[in-house]
């Protein structure tokens, strides 16, 4: 089994290898097919401070077939799913060559984060949130780092807010909830809606009828 | 003085010639890895137990990049690899620095020869969708 030396090689190599900020770890001591990689959001982006770890699954023809990973924290990127957290980063399909290895993967990881490409999405409520509203959507992954990649005061959950998990105005919401709706259900509508803020809206009064109407089939 | 030599031992060492033309300054010696298995030329392929003649290497002539003959098989044997190197992504050709052909060096050559005629193909197949596309362009000019 070529695949086994090669895995064995890399797993020593990056535990030898302190600089690159990227770690990599055995699910389980006897199976090296399925590993844990890990790595931190770069700085300068709404991932920093977050510690992003990675799914990374070892097919037979490794290293002629690149490996499959996914995000195993929950990530608001472009490219990255928001919900499965699948990639869709060019070398993990057809431009994948042997001569890339589990780090050398990893840290294209991580320039993903930093150079998202929202023309090729992955995700493509987040790619249309990112293209409409920058500063809006730094937030949303700011925040979703905050919650899903940070270590430490887990106990901090249950602070965060529903609305902030999906970018959506907190002003609409409690809007909504003054209604008497109920407040699962407004974000709900809004989401599916993709409505996330009054701005640049032209026309409100129509928008928040369009809202109401979706929210009393809702909860009828 | 007379020293009697009762018995004696013959050591020899060898290491894969990689000096090539353009890189003439690599005396012979390169401690290199081959990228795809990441073990040293001298060694071998994962699949293999005795280095030398059994797993021999391949230069590359087009770019400088060498693997073990045996790993960039199953390489382009992929048709993910479309007959490039893995180090550079140039169309992989290599030096044939071997006297006799062996079985394995057939493959690489049948291999390499079938993806150039793959990417061929392709290119023909894209121009001719092309020019149709430029002649139906053309009718509704004309219509």
């Amino acid at each position: 089994m070529s695949r086994v030396k090669r895995i064995a090689k890399e797993l020593e190599e990056c535990r030898q290898d302190t600089q690159s900020g990227v770690s990599l770890r055995l699910n389980n001591e006897n199976d090296l097919t399925k590993l844990t990689g890990f790595f931190k959001g770069p700085p300068g982006t709404p991932y920093e401070g977050g510690v992003f770890s990675v799914d990374i699954t070892i097919p037979n023809e490794y290293p002629f077939k690149p490996p499959v990973m996914k995000f195993a924290t929950k990530i608001y990127h472009p490219n990255i799913s928001s919900v499965t957290g699948a990639i869709c980063l060019d070398i993990l399909k057809d431009a994948w060559t042997p001569i890339l290895t589990l780090k050398s993967t990893l840290i294209s990881l991580q320039s993903l984060l930093q150079s998202p490409e929202p023309n090729d999405p992955q995700d493509a409520e987040v790619a249309k949130h990112y293209l409409a509203n920058k500063a809006g959507f730094d937030d949303t992954a700011a925040y979703w780092t905050k919650i899903y990649a940070s270590d430490g005061d887990k106990d901090g959950k249950s602070e965060f807010s529903d609305s902030a998990l999906y970018g959506i105005d907190d002003a609409i919401v409690t809007q909504f909830e003054n209604m008497g709706f109920p407040r699962d259900k407004t974000i709900e509508v809004l989401r599916r809606m993709s409505v996330k803020s009054f701005d640049g809206v032209r026309d409100k009064t129509a928008l928040e009828n369009q809202i109401l109407e979706e929210l009393l089939k809702e909860c009828s | 003085m007379k020293v009697n030599i009762v018995e004696w031992h013959g050591f020899s060492t060898w290491h894969w010639n990689l000096a090539t033309e353009s890189h003439p300054e690599n005396s012979g010696y390169v401690d290199e890895l081959c990228g795809i298995c990441r073990v040293a030329f001298d060694g071998t392929c994962p699949n293999c137990k005795y280095p030398g003649d059994d797993c021999p290497i391949v230069l590359g002539s087009g770019c400088t990049h060498n693997f073990h003959l045996h790993c960039i098989l199953k390489w382009l044997e992929q048709d993910t690899s479309k007959g490039l190197c893995p180090m550079c992504r140039q169309t992989f050709t290599y030096k044939n620095l071997y006297p006799i052909m062996t079985e394995e060096l057939v493959n690489l050559q049948t291999l390499i020869d079938g993806h150039r005629v793959m990417r061929e193909r392709f290119q023909t197949d894209n121009e001719q969708e092309f020019e149709a596309f430029e002649d139906e362009d053309g009718e509704q000019m004309n219509g």
